[in-house]
């Protein structure tokens, strides 16, 4: 389709009056026809970096990832120093130094895989803002609890008011097999020890 | 130095026939005879080098070195020494948590062809651990 990148041998003039139409609707016509590879999805000026592969998806672009090791272009333009290490590329690769194999690398790729896959750290920043996060929440609570809520009723506060509840408590029998009744002797009438 | 254990494929060997999509099931050999066939082809170029590197790649396995080996003889034949690097990487990559196990084997295997092209390992290149760092771009403020 549109936004596959073909080898550079195939003939693409089969396909070449399809997509004269296809770019026709999507770039409005400006390039109805041209030297014949495909336009990416995407138009992204890649300079003259040399389009060298398939990619991740078919598109021009550099992207670096253990998913899709092999980008579609390569990272840098062969200009310069890089040009001359293109030539000697073609000879022996005994001969390159391992610098110069270093510089080669860098001009195709961005990163190494060993960089791509390295951690980054980030977790010591998830966690910190999370317990910054709930300590805001603790100290909302605390704010609340001074400014917000009433008194407790005086049913809980008052001791006498509570012994009198647990007596009716136990009276009623409540939770007689797990709960509170059942650590009370209706034999002796007091607490079991 | 011998392997006291050498493994009789890198993949797991209960897979015996896989890739239902190929029609009627393929053999190991066949598969791998069939991509070592793919990148000894002499008129290879660089494209379609990357493009089987990344299918293979894909799959749910650790190609065999015979398969490597003949995809670094076709970067040689491009021309192109940093696809070397990069493929030895991912392979590197694709041994998961068995790398311990697969790698040396692997490396091993593939001594002869590094040997004669002059390709050096990725840990050679000082690789193996991070050299640069790259700042998140979405993290530049």
């Amino acid at each position: 389709m549109a936004g596959l990148i073909c080898k550079n041998r195939v003939l693409l003039s089969r396909s070449a009056p399809l997509f004269s139409q296809l770019s026709a609707r999507a770039y409005g016509g400006g390039d109805a026809h041209h030297s014949g590879l495909p336009l990416p999805q995407t138009k992204v000026d890649i300079g003259q970096r040399e389009v060298v592969g398939f990619g991740g998806n078919g598109e021009a672009t550099y992207i670096d990832s253990v998913m899709a090791p092999f980008p579609a272009i390569r990272f840098k333009e062969d200009a310069g120093e890089i040009m001359a290490l293109r030539e000697k590329e073609k000879g022996d690769w005994k001969k390159l130094t391992k610098e110069e194999k270093k510089v080669l690398y860098r001009a195709s790729f961005c990163q190494t895989l060993a960089e791509v896959e390295a951690p980054t750290g980030e977790w010591k920043s998830v966690l910190g803002l999370t317990l910054v996060g709930i300590s805001i929440g603790v100290w909302g609570y605390l704010w609340m609890k001074a400014f917000v809520y009433g008194k407790v009723p005086d049913t809980i506060t008052n001791e006498e008011k509570q012994k009198a509840q647990i007596d009716r408590m136990i009276a009623m029998r409540v939770n007689p097999i797990e709960g509170l009744t059942s650590n009370y002797d209706y034999e002796k009438g007091q607490w079991k020890k | 130095m011998r392997l006291a254990v050498k493994p009789a494929m890198v993949r797991p060997s209960m897979v015996s026939q896989v890739r239902l999509m190929s029609g009627g099931g393929e053999s190991d050999a066949e598969f791998d005879s069939r991509y070592v066939a793919y990148f000894d082809r002499s008129d290879i170029d660089g494209w379609e080098i990357r493009k089987g590197m990344a299918d293979l790649c894909a799959m749910d396995m650790v190609p065999e070195p015979v398969i490597v080996a003949s995809a670094l003889r076709a970067c040689r034949r491009v021309n192109d020494y940093s696809l070397t690097t990069r493929i030895l990487e991912i392979i590197k990559v694709k041994c998961a948590d068995k790398e311990a196990e697969f790698w040396p084997y692997i490396m091993q295997e593939l001594k002869p062809t590094l040997d004669e092209l002059g390709i050096l390992t990725p840990a050679e290149l000082g690789y193996d651990q991070p050299e640069l760092a790259l700042p998140n771009p979405y993290e530049i403020h």
